[in-house]
């Protein structure tokens, strides 16, 4: 409980959901965004889209900050367009991320007041892991107005749902509390890594293709492997804190996990 | 873009709009097979592409539900919709102007409201030009998201004028009604307001994003119903109109808003007081 390190420093000695962030790390070691593979990728084969002759490219992005490349350099290469499937999938995935930092501000502004009255030396750990939230929801909130995502419908609810989990698992105690940090972060370190994973494959898929990526994919794949890594610290901070000494760890943790799959579940579709 | 859409009532549509109709049943099935176009490339319904999706600014999805012939043809019968009307006439003279064949308006599936949608969309994609006008005349004199909302609202009631269909939108209104067009009619308002709101530069993500949107819909579809009857110099009631409706709206959201507020804030009194009692709540 008394840490030689400050707070903010994250602890990468747990065992079990060290190998999450692991795993998580050595998959993108091995699929890397670099544009020396699409330097060397084919020439786009315009046969393939159907739908870029009747659009411009927009003006070119800025030059990449890449130090690797060739002196001879290519011509700006076309971006391709999303297809109807990505674009519906980067809506759910903002809606969600959206709707899931809100949850998250929410617990924590909840669970504070409960659990600092009876451990006062855990308010900078909880001010700490709210204000990381609220940044990632500003983030999302300014991501789904930029790309006209329309945000869930049923924010109400999962406002309320979310205070009262953090409410309820804060009266139960700090071990309760971080206990349910541990199950609501481990689900949504899966989910991030999820939407990684997709969106490397897009990106992927283009650079095979020969197509430009534009900042906009490199900036959104950054920062979502930012804020999963904060999110995947909180879940550290969870277990260094005696969550797995929660009453009934087991149902805790299985309850909110399956109520954090249902409520992604809704979200990416309403 | 090419998803195969489910065409059997639209292509006995887009029949319904060719001269040489055939009467029977099997005659259809003969017409069918002469038909250039396979059943299933039939353009994506409008609906299939205009969910509110992920807008990307670097990667953009080709705009526009037409395909290039529509667009000729389409932008050629216009031209005639304020002594034509939105009818099957506008796009026989559009076709001939085009120096198209006679039968070429067969190939939109839904005949006239094909007119109606061209005009819906060409005037919604004409306001972000609009909007970015309007931010060049107000550079001294920045306005806030509401006068921006009603500024695009009265661009987009006068693009109505300029084009010089307002003595036919009661028509293109009945055309609308029709069951089988609602849910596109209904769809291209949604989008319209989600469009004047955005170039407003609105960026409420919270409940607020929908009844923004909603009252928006309800204010311009009023006052665009308003617009055909208003006979006054410029159209001046009608921009009353809407001045008082966007107003109404904004009276009615404060309220709401001062309500949510009181609540919330006696909500946490209460809690906080409770804790003073040494409640461990």
């Amino acid at each position: 409980m008394t840490s030689a390190r400050p707070l903010w420093q994250p602890l990468r000695h747990c065992q079990r959901h060290g190998n999450l962030l692991a795993q998580a790390r050595k998959f993108h070691q091995a699929r890397p965004i670099s544009s020396s593979t699409v330097a060397s990728a084919p020439h786009p084969q315009q046969s393939q889209t159907t739908s870029s002759s009747d659009y411009d490219p927009p003006s070119p992005p800025p030059p990449l900050n890449n130090n690797n490349h060739n002196n001879n350099q290519p011509p700006p290469k076309p971006k391709k367009p999303l297809t109807p499937d990505q674009q519906a999938f980067l809506s759910s995935a903002l809606r969600v991320n959206q709707a899931g930092e809100l949850a998250a501000t929410l617990i924590y502004t909840a669970q504070t007041p409960p659990v600092v009255a009876r451990e006062p030396h855990l308010r900078p750990l909880m001010r700490h892991m709210y204000d990381q939230e609220a940044g990632h929801l500003a983030t999302f909130n300014s991501l789904i107005a930029r790309h006209r995502v329309r945000p869930t419908a049923l924010y109400p609810l999962w406002s309320a749902l979310a205070t009262g989990l953090g409410w309820a698992t804060g009266v139960m105690g700090r071990e309760a509390a971080m206990a349910c940090t541990e199950a609501v972060e481990t689900e949504i370190g899966g989910h991030y890594n999820a939407q990684i994973r997709r969106l490397l494959e897009i990106v992927s898929e283009w650079e095979a293709e020969g197509y430009d990526v534009g900042n906009e994919f490199r900036d959104l794949i950054g920062t979502l492997r930012r804020i999963r890594d904060e999110e995947l610290e909180h879940l550290d901070h969870a277990v260094e804190h005696d969550a797995k000494k929660a009453e009934p760890h087991w149902l805790l943790t299985g309850v909110i996990r399956a109520g954090c799959r249902g409520a992604i579940w809704v979200s990416e579709r309403v | 873009m090419t998803r195969p859409a489910a065409t059997a009532p639209v292509l006995t549509r887009s029949i319904a709009t060719s001269p040489n109709r055939p009467t029977s049943r099997r005659k259809y099935q003969r017409y069918n097979a002469l038909q250039t176009r396979p059943r299933c490339s039939h353009q994506p319904r409008l609906s299939a592409i205009s969910r509110r999706r992920y807008h990307s600014h670097d990667h953009p999805a080709p705009a526009g539900p037409f395909t290039p012939a529509e667009a000729a043809l389409l932008s050629a019968a216009y031209h005639h919709v304020p002594s034509h009307g939105f009818t099957p006439e506008s796009l026989a003279l559009g076709a001939r102007d085009a120096g198209l064949l006679d039968i070429s308006p067969s190939i939109l599936r839904d005949g006239a409201f094909s007119l109606i949608r061209w005009h819906l969309h060409t005037q919604r994609a004409s306001l972000a030009g609009k909007a970015e006008k309007l931010a060049a005349a107000e550079k001294d004199k920045p306005m806030t998201v509401a006068e921006k909302v009603e500024a695009l609202t009265w661009e987009r009631l006068k693009g109505n004028v300029e084009a010089g269909i307002v003595g036919r939108w009661q028509e293109a209104l009945a055309i609308m009604a029709q069951p089988s067009y609602v849910p596109t009619s209904v769809k291209e308002l949604a989008q319209l307001a989600d469009e004047i709101v955005y170039l407003a530069g609105d960026v409420s993500v919270d409940p607020s994003w929908y009844t923004k949107r909603a009252s928006l819909s309800a204010i311009y579809a009023a006052a665009e119903l308003f617009q055909t009857t208003d006979q006054s110099p410029e159209f001046r009631e009608t921009r009353a109109f809407l001045r008082r409706r966007l107003d109404e709206a904004s009276q009615a959201g404060g309220a709401m808003r001062s309500i949510g507020e009181w609540i919330g804030f006696n909500a946490g009194a209460a809690v906080n007081v409770l804790r003073s009692k040494g409640v461990r709540i």
